[in-house]
């Protein structure tokens, strides 16, 4: 290589590099993806790992597994739904915990006292009670989705500075108007970050009950693969799915980062 | 033709013109404290987007035992003129000697700063901000305790030793810095616009200070600062730079004793110089301005085309 | 802004609210299997997981269970906070490893690494070694982004005052940069310490042979509801009160730097 007498073409790659940290970034995943295969390759018994040039070519494999496609399809179902619920319900109890001196003194703490519960510790009695379809899912989902939004929407209805409320006091604002004009504004921004927080926790809870217990959802297919031994097809519905995470949290967190612009 | 394009080409010869007749008429002085020869500095290389040539071949001598004030337009080079004299930059050429030593890195034993915001650490108490840096210089255990006391009291600031920085105000907090400084028995104090952040009662009254400090304990201190009627009024000698590229456009003296009492500041010489200063300043200050006003001309421009 | 005594005023509030809740709960819940006749299979009398937790309890039933599941947890926290604390003060000593790295570690960080537990199961089997991966891989990412966050945003004032008053770089790191970045760090410690809590239970629920997630499971399955309701309780107990102890020594570290 270059590195022991650099020459020209040599230093002017370590300059565009130096530019460049992206691309240096790119350099860094794609080494990664070499040890991987190197060790797939050679040095891993292939019942445990499959090298990633042999996973590219098996999404079409996984896709094709019979009742795939509509496990992702009932996966993604789950998210959307769990994601739908924990937003409204969030929004609503954040609102009416932050809005009002007695529900803040009064629910708060028990919000606070929920959320730090592990909630995996429960899942057994949502599978219990709600069933080993989508219901449980769902509703695990929901209940780790919905706290991050709670305390998002309270912090920002609470947190205004209170030279906005009074200055628009002065200029006469009615209670409406403050509400209309100051406050929602204000938790814009913070809504949109707890709901980028209220995605992952969806995403946790969802993809937590479906890998504990499923029938029709991508976690039946995973505890098939790995029953298999199949790496393969394993690691390419996990790509597959890790995709999917992907793009919902991006989805977020554009809303988010459009949404807090005006935030500095 | 742009207007401000036009306007640099002005000024470019007319500067080296300037830096030409400097040489001649600053004389050096025997036996500085400070001696900054033909320094330049940029930040980073020709042709990156941060290039900044932020200090062009200045040369300066700094007598013992006197206040020298640097005074210039916003980001012409004296924060970076004041950390090469330190030795915290190395110039890209020139060099510096402080005494007979050249100047390669940080000397603690010879110089302390004070730099705008106070620098002290905010998990340390005042009092052991004091130690901590004395630790740092290699002051022996045995000495820090007593210098650190004697410091603070010097600034008047010994009942607030077990209070951390951000339990004080902005002007105790400069003082504490100041204190840290002086517990540090330099020679050299370099003084980056220490009192730029406060009101200006409170900078007059530590500039009194500090005159008072200054008359009983020959420190060399070498002083930055906006204020006109500050440098004025503290310092025996006062740099005026010119815009960027900063080089010194003229050394102005303050010829009067330290301590120096308030009644300076309604002099007719205090006025006088004071005017003087401003007069040289203002020019400058202008050209920065133009140099960074571009959009403002293209509206002009624009507006003119369009009547 | 509020008073000490106001504070501790509200905090006392709260406390009750808290207290109140969980007594209403398990009044509701007394009722409700008493009462109003819900299935005992579905929500055991709240008296009989009392016996059944006081059993658990007598009979050290849970002790193998414990430490089963706190060796994975100290082991996966460990091995975590190493790596991360070391790897995250190497790359943060560079403006540009951190435009390098900072952005990968978020990106994986924002994708649900719970994901990769089939995988984990396969490589390293149904024992603790899974569960440790598990730990470990979700706990690096808070850790490692935190010492990024703290020892890459020290106040460069305090560097430049510190070096000219003439420290040396074990002074520096010791006396600046540790106690700048310290705070970052230890919320970031808290975080990985959390989620490999989480995680090491999530992975003995899904997937394991002991451990107490296991244990739990082990219960639904054989439709013991008294008893598994008593794990419940004993596990959030322990998990709170781990959480409690690592809350303190944040806390304390943040003082103490
Ligand atoms: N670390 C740096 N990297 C790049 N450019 C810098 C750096 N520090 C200063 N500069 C540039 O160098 C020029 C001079 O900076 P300097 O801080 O010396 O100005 P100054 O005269 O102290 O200004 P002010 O009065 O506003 O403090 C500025 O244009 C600034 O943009
Ligand atoms: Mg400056």
């Amino acid at each position: 290589m270059s590195a022991a007498v650099p020459t020209h073409a040599g230093i002017r790659l370590q300059q565009y590099l130096w530019r460049h940290p992206g691309i240096a970034r790119l350099g860094v995943v794609l080494m990664l993806f070499a040890v991987w295969e190197i060790a797939a390759r050679w040095f891993v018994d292939p019942m445990f790992l499959s090298p990633p040039s042999k996973v590219l070519f098996a999404f079409g494999d996984v896709l094709a597994t019979r009742g795939v496609p509509a496990a992702l399809r009932v996966t993604f179902f789950e998210l959307a739904v769990a994601f739908a619920i924990a937003v409204v319900i969030g929004l609503v109890v954040g609102l009416a915990v932050g809005l009002s001196k007695f529900g803040n003194r009064s629910v708060m703490p028990i919000v606070l006292l929920l959320y730090g519960i592990p909630q995996i510790t429960i899942l057994p009695i949502f599978i219990l009670y709600f069933g080993i379809g989508p219901a449980s899912k769902i509703a695990f989902g929901v209940t780790h989705g919905m706290f991050p939004i709670v305390m998002a929407v309270v912090a920002g209805v609470q947190n205004i500075k209170p030279i906005l409320m009074v200055s628009a006091r002065s200029m006469g604002a009615s209670h409406w108007q403050l509400l209309r004009y100051v406050i929602y504004p204000h938790m814009i921004p913070s809504f949109f970050s707890g709901m980028r927080l209220g995605m992952t926790g969806v995403l946790l809870g969802v993809l937590l009950a479906e890998l504990y217990v499923s029938t029709a959802g991508i976690g039946y297919f995973t505890s098939v693969f790995t029953q298999n031994f199949d790496p393969t097809k394993l690691l390419g519905l996990v790509a597959i799915l890790a995709a999917m995470a992907i793009v919902l949290n991006e989805f977020v967190r554009r809303a988010e980062v459009h949404f807090a612009r005006w935030r500095d | 033709m742009d207007g401000a394009a036009a306007a640099f080409s002005v000024i470019l010869p007319d500067r080296a013109l300037r830096i030409e007749n400097l040489g001649m008429t600053q004389a050096a002085i025997p036996d500085a404290a400070i001696r900054v020869r033909n320094v330049s500095h940029q930040f980073g290389e020709v042709g990156e987007a941060r290039h900044v040539r932020a200090l062009l071949n200045t040369s300066l001598d700094i007598a013992r035992g006197e206040l020298l004030c640097l005074i210039g337009p916003s980001g012409c080079g004296k924060s970076t003129l004041l950390n090469v004299m330190g030795g915290l930059f190395t110039p890209t050429t020139g060099a510096v000697t402080v005494g007979t030593t050249p100047v390669h890195g940080p000397m603690p034993h010879d110089i302390a700063f004070i730099f705008q915001e106070s620098a002290l650490f905010p998990w340390n108490t005042i009092f052991e901000n004091m130690i901590l840096g004395m630790t740092f210089q290699g002051v022996p255990k045995s000495e820090r305790e007593d210098r650190a006391r004697r410091a603070l009291e010097a600034v008047g600031l010994d009942e607030f030793a077990a209070h951390y920085p951000s339990q004080l105000s902005g002007g105790m907090r400069q003082r504490a810095a100041l204190a840290r400084a002086l517990s540090l028995e330099t020679q050299i104090l370099l003084m980056d616009e220490p009192f730029g952040a406060l009101d200006e009662q409170t900078r007059m009254v530590l500039g009194e200070d500090l005159s008072v400090l200054l008359s009983r304990s020959k420190k060399t201190i070498v002083f930055v600062t906006h204020s006109l009627g500050e440098a004025v009024f503290l310092a025996d000698r006062v740099a005026v730079f010119s815009a960027r590229p900063g080089t010194i456009k003229e050394v102005i003296t303050v010829d009067e004793p330290h301590p120096r009492k308030p009644e300076f500041m309604t002099s007719a010489k205090f006025h006088r110089l004071r005017d003087q200063l401003y007069g040289l300043l203002h020019e400058e200050i202008r050209k920065s301005m133009s140099q960074s006003a571009k959009p403002k001309r293209a509206y002009e421009d624009q507006a003119k085309g369009d009547s | 802004m509020s008073s000490p005594r106001r504070k501790f005023k509200d905090r006392f509030a709260s406390r009750l609210v808290q207290v109140g809740f969980l007594v209403v709960v398990l009044l509701l819940w007394y009722l409700a299997t008493t009462r109003w006749g819900v299935n005992k299979l579905l929500l055991p009398n709240p008296l009989n997981v009392w016996d059944q937790l006081a059993d658990v309890i007598r009979k050290g039933e849970y002790l193998n269970d414990l430490r089963i599941t706190l060796t994975e947890l100290a082991v996966a926290f460990v091995i975590s906070t190493v790596s991360g604390t070391l790897l995250g003060y190497a790359i943060s000593r560079s403006p540009y490893l951190i435009k390098v790295f900072e952005p990968l570690f978020a990106g994986i960080y924002s994708i649900p690494i719970i994901l990769f537990l089939p995988l984990y199961v396969l490589f390293f089997g149904l024992g603790p070694a899974s569960k440790i991966a598990l730990g470990t891989t979700i706990s690096f990412f808070p850790v490692v982004l935190s010492t990024i966050a703290g020892f890459g945003n020290v106040d460069k004032v305090l560097v430049t005052a510190a070096r000219s008053m003439g420290a040396s770089d074990y002074q520096l790191f010791r006396f600046v940069l540790v106690p700048a970045a310290l705070p970052v760090i230890l919320s970031g410690l808290r975080m990985g310490f959390t989620v490999a809590l989480l995680s090491v239970i999530g992975s003995e629920t899904i997937a394991s042979l002991a451990g107490l997630g296991h244990r739990i499971v082990n219960l639904a399955e054989n439709m013991d509801m008294a008893r598994m309701f008593a794990y419940i309780v004993f596990v959030i107990a322990i998990a709170a009160s781990l959480n409690t102890v690592v809350s303190v020594l944040e806390a304390r570290g943040r003082r103490q730097r």
